[in-house]
């Protein structure tokens, strides 16, 4: 073994604990980036590979059976850029599903006839019952996992006030549709039951059309919206491949910035450390580098010395971090599948592996290199005599004969003023913790103490009641709802489909835009007369504030005045406001029929709905508890977010046990002898040991509370990135001061008891020994 | 009559021994030991002999391994870490060979963070100080500076401003000139002397001849016993019988 080797495992052996540390918080980095990277890579190929596997199609639309011809199909194959096109039979259905999760989940539900051969728009079955029932359906992953449905459960569908109980005899996953947030489902009968239901329901029959396409997908929409407009066929839904792939995988988005931005915080910290604890660890042993210089070692041996064994440490930690990350992955992938209604197996990655141990062993290189290059400087004689280049301090801080207050206040004082390097470090680490603390803590309180604030930001509108009156009622109920005393608010409130330049996008009809619950609008106003209009985020870019916009349904077509922009992150931000004013220029025949019913706080939801489904029977077609169902998915997020404020906790205090560990470690080591002198001149164990910790409390306290008071300013643009990221360009999330400050406590508190439990050993080391040493 | 001494420790059957991975050696056993108030005892020896650790074991600072000290009648050997540290501050100050003063303080500093732990007045042990410091010969710009600042000499006689500050029983002295020069040794030892004179007990370890010549008890330590004592007249300068009677007794134990 060469010179060089030896040094690097005295070092290593020397400081094992140090080391350690280092190594774990490498590990930590290495795990949650490869999390992250890993994700980001195979997620999209799995999806993409699956997409291609079902032949999902490039863009699927529903007409009306009626309205359908022989030749659409041979039109819809000459258009430009489309290399295919299948039809199928739907039931296209504005669908309540009972029990889902506990509540009833209004969805459009599209039920298809799943012996009907078809090439495009596959599926695959994951799951099968082998139990005969009399009524089956086949439901997608995502109304089997979020819905928490099993197989042979029963399940009921509830479209236009009937309901349909069917046995799940499968479950099964496809690209098409997925999630909730392109407003459209799908589920799958067997040929009897679907021509039974498709019987009931011949009005609800469509044709879909399903197209490969080869070319730009928003043109082809156009063409599509065009032929059918000029033929007078009613557009039913239109989606594409790429609109539901971006809904389905945002969570997964979402997730792999979280995790990116995390390790990102704890490389940085690590890093600090790893400079703190090489330039220290020069100090300590510069005599020894002195006598190793004037032996003939050279500057650039040492500086290996003291560089690998930090590679070393931080090469195989990451391997260490990343083979270990794959033990959660699946977990991760089978949590994200609720939200995306997709899943897949995560493999290893190589290209995962590579990149993450080259940032990390790049890194290291980079920061290690920055400490210690200074010893390739290092003149042997002046090494010897303990001087290490650096600068000196001169200063008698906090003259004990001048100084007023406690001798041990005055002492803790006086080290902090001499331990400028350690005060970084410490400030840094402890405002990047709290930046984590405050990012969990915003989280916790905008999920759990007040979910509305992050519910509202993912929803539209949120009445505590939907009632679907028939026309003949509809004034009458409205009258005879605001009446009661428990409804404090009424609104008529619907919602529609449109086209703008041959697009369809979802409108929000209400008579008062004022009284809604939950103000959509980012930029500008909503509309207030029959001429105005607000768009939505994902037409913000072809329009301004101010500009007119015209707006067909069918035949009929209208130019608004854009006032406002509002957002949507449940339709790719392609949404308009109208007022009920607005709309009857585009049909004016419309006639309300939903009323959104705001009943006061301490009214029992669930009873009202009882008692107006009893009263009302013969008024109303429908009603949705929505605040039941807005109750179920706060608590599947406030479930989520638990485990991630648990999972950001956890690595927050290891990460500050480690720092501190090796901010003790170093400093009992460099202050060994000066410990020594306390303890001999009578200083007590407990006097040392709070004067340690309490050298550390005022920079970390202060570090904390400053990172706290910031977080009123980073936190809401942390936020706002994070939901623009997912089309929210608007969050209603509130930083509350008073939490913000109650997490700074706590991390103050934490910070102070690892302090105190890592100086106890000091306990153990005679005065005798300490001077000796 | 000669005055009967008051023992201020006493040390009955003392035992030291270092236990390393294979072998465990014994620095000294059955050791037993009277220092008397106002002494200046001296104890001396060849190197390894046991000298400091015995020292450090009569102070507090060192548990034996076996024995008992009692120090003014109280024996400390029961005593736990922190009720160790207590009795340290109010009965013991101790000045090293190395010096070891606090190196990010001031002298005065130095002085204060051993004074302040025992008296809260500020002021009164600012002023205690400046009176020791006066009485070692510190000027006040000197007792502002750090230990990197100023000589051996001065540092030592700080250190020993520092040990007296609390008017301790004993000042347990570590070769306190063998890092020194001649001229700082003499200076250091007048304090000594001084301190002597003012009734100071003082337990010195020491393998120098001019330094033992300061005090009036010398022990002399040999195979972990106490292998012979002689006992000195008060010192004064240029007593040449002390210098011979001290060079007989060293000849004697095989200096």
């Amino acid at each position: 073994m060469g010179k060089i080797g030896r040094m690097v495992i005295h070092n290593l052996k020397k400081d094992k604990g140090q080391y350690l540390s280092f190594g774990i918080i490498i590990l930590l980095t290495a795990f949650i980036l490869n999390l992250a990277l890993v994700l980001s890579f195979q997620m999209d190929r799995a999806y993409d590979r699956k997409s291609d596997d079902l032949s999902t199609a490039g863009l699927y639309f529903c007409i009306p059976k009626v309205q359908n011809t022989a030749s659409l199909k041979r039109e819809l194959s000459d258009l430009k850029g489309v290399e295919r096109v299948e039809s199928k039979e739907g039931i296209f259905t504005s669908a309540v599903i009972k029990e889902f999760r506990g509540v009833d989940f209004a969805m459009n539900t599209i039920f298809y006839n799943m012996d009907e051969i078809h090439h495009l728009n596959q599926y695959e079955i994951v799951k099968e019952s082998n139990k005969s029932f009399e009524a089956t359906v086949f439901i997608p992953l995502f109304v089997a996992e979020f819905g928490e449905y099993s197989l042979e459960d029963e399940i009921v569908y509830e479209v236009d006030g009937t309901e349909y109980a069917f046995h799940v005899a499968g479950i099964l996953e496809e690209m098409q549709y997925g999630n909730a947030g392109s407003g459209l489902l799908c589920a799958y009968l067997p040929e009897d039951a679907y021509q039974t239901f498709a019987g009931e329901k011949e009005g609800n029959q469509v044709i879909e059309y399903s197209l490969m396409t080869n070319g730009d997908v928003d043109e082809t929409k156009s063409q599509i919206n065009e032929m059918l407009s000029n033929k007078g066929i009613h557009l039913v839904s239109m989606l594409d491949s790429a609109s539901a792939k971006q809904t389905r995988t945002m969570v997964c988005d979402l997730t792999v910035l979280i995790l990116m931005a995390f390790s990102f915080v704890v490389l940085l910290v690590s890093m600090f450390l790893c400079k703190f604890r090489i330039q220290n660890s020069i100090e300590e042993e510069i005599t020894q580098m002195g006598v190793l210089k004037a032996m003939g070692y050279t500057g650039t041996m040492l500086l290996m010395a003291v560089i690998f064994p930090y590679m070393i440490v931080g090469g195989i930690s990451a391997l260490a971090g990343i083979l270990l990350s794959y033990g959660l992955l699946p977990g991760l992938v089978q949590m994200l599948a609720l939200q995306s209604g997709f899943s897949f197996q995560p493999g290893f990655d190589t290209g995962a592996l590579i990149l993450v141990l080259l940032i990390l062993i790049g890194v290291t290189l980079f920061f290690t290199y920055l400490a210690a290059k200074r010893i390739k400087k290092l003149v042997p004689i002046d090494a010897i005599r303990g001087n290490s280049g650096g600068k000196r301090g001169r200063r008698n801080y906090f003259p004990l004969d001048e100084a007023a207050g406690s001798l041990h206040v005055n002492l803790i004082l006086k080290q902090i003023a001499v331990s400028a390097k350690q005060n970084v470090l410490l400030f840094l680490v402890s405002f990047l913790m709290m930046v984590l603390a405050a990012f969990a803590g915003t989280l916790f309180y905008n999920v759990v103490i007040e979910p509305e604030h992050f519910t509202s930001t993912l929803s539209e509108e949120m009445p505590s009641i939907i009632l679907t009156v028939k026309p003949d009622r509809f004034e009458k109920m409205k009258k005879e709802m605001l009446d009661i005393s428990e409804v404090e608010q009424v609104l008529e409130y619907a919602s529609v489909k449109l086209e703008v330049k041959e697009k369809t996008v979802t409108a929000f009809i209400a008579q008062d835009f004022s009284l809604v619950s939950n103000d959509l609008c980012y930029e500008g106003r909503n509309p207030e007369k029959e001429n105005e209009i607000a768009v939505g985020s994902g037409l913000a870019s072809d329009y301004s504030i101010g500009d007119k916009i015209t707006i067909k349904n069918g035949n009929s077509d209208c130019t608004y005045d854009i006032v406002g922009y509002i957002q949507s992150v449940n339709y790719q931000g392609e949404v308009l406001e109208l007022t009920n004013e607005g709309y009857l220029n585009l049909d004016s025949t419309y006639q309300s029929q939903s009323l959104y019913l705001y009943l006061n706080e301490k009214a029992d939801v669930e009873r009202f709905v009882e008692e107006i489904e009893k009263k009302y029977e013969r008024d109303i077609i429908s009603v949705v508890n929505y605040d039941k169902m807005a109750k179920s998915s706060q608590r599947i997020y406030s479930d989520m977010v638990e485990g991630i404020i648990a999972a950001i906790f956890l690595v927050t205090i290891l990460i500050i046990f480690l720092v501190l560990y090796m901010m003790i470690k170093s400093l009992i080591i460099k202050r060994k002898q000066e410990l020594g002198i306390y303890k001999a001149i009578g200083y007590s164990n407990i006097q040392l040991i709070l004067q340690i910790a309490g050298s550390f409390l005022p920079v970390s306290a202060a570090a904390i509370l400053i990172s706290a008071v910031a977080g009123l300013w980073y936190m809401p643009v942390i936020n706002g990135m994070l939901f623009q990221m997912i089309g929210a360009m608007k969050n209603n999330l509130e930083v509350s001061f008073v939490f913000l400050m109650l997490f700074a406590i706590c991390q103050i508190a934490i910070d102070f008891v690892i302090s105190v439990c890592l100086a106890l050993p000091i306990r153990k080391i005679s005065a005798y020994s300490l001077i000796r040493e | 009559m000669k005055k009967k001494k008051e023992a201020i420790i006493s040390a009955k059957n003392l035992k030291k021994s270092f236990t390393t991975k294979d072998r465990s050696q014994d620095i000294f056993d059955q050791l037993n030991l009277d220092i008397y108030k106002g002494d200046f005892t001296v104890i001396m020896g060849s190197s390894g002999a046991g000298k400091s650790t015995l020292m450090y074991a009569l102070s507090g600072m060192d548990r034996p391994t076996a024995g008992e000290i009692k120090f003014n009648g109280k024996n400390i050997t029961k005593l736990n870490d922190d009720q160790l540290a207590v009795f340290r501050r109010k009965n013991c100050g101790f000045v090293f060979q190395q010096i070891y003063l606090l190196e990010k303080m001031s002298l005065m500093d130095n002085v204060i963070t051993a004074g302040a732990l025992v008296n809260k007045n500020r002021k009164e042990i600012t002023k205690k100080a400046s009176e020791l410091f006066e009485l070692v010969n510190i000027p006040e710009e000197t007792q502002k500076k750090f230990s990197s600042q100023i000589s051996g000499g001065e540092a030592q006689r700080a250190g020993i401003v520092r040990a007296v500050i609390n008017r301790p029983e004993v000042l347990f002295a570590d070769e306190p000139t063998g890092a020194l020069n001649s001229g700082n040794s003499d200076a250091v030892l007048d304090v000594f002397t001084k301190l002597h004179c003012n009734g100071q007990s003082i337990i010195m370890v020491t393998h120098d001849k001019k330094s033992a010549l300061r005090g009036n008890r010398i022990i002399y330590l040999k195979d972990g016993q106490i292998f012979g004592e002689c006992d000195l007249e008060g010192f004064s300068d240029g007593d040449e019988k002390r210098k011979d009677k001290l060079d007989i007794f060293l000849a004697k134990m095989g200096w």
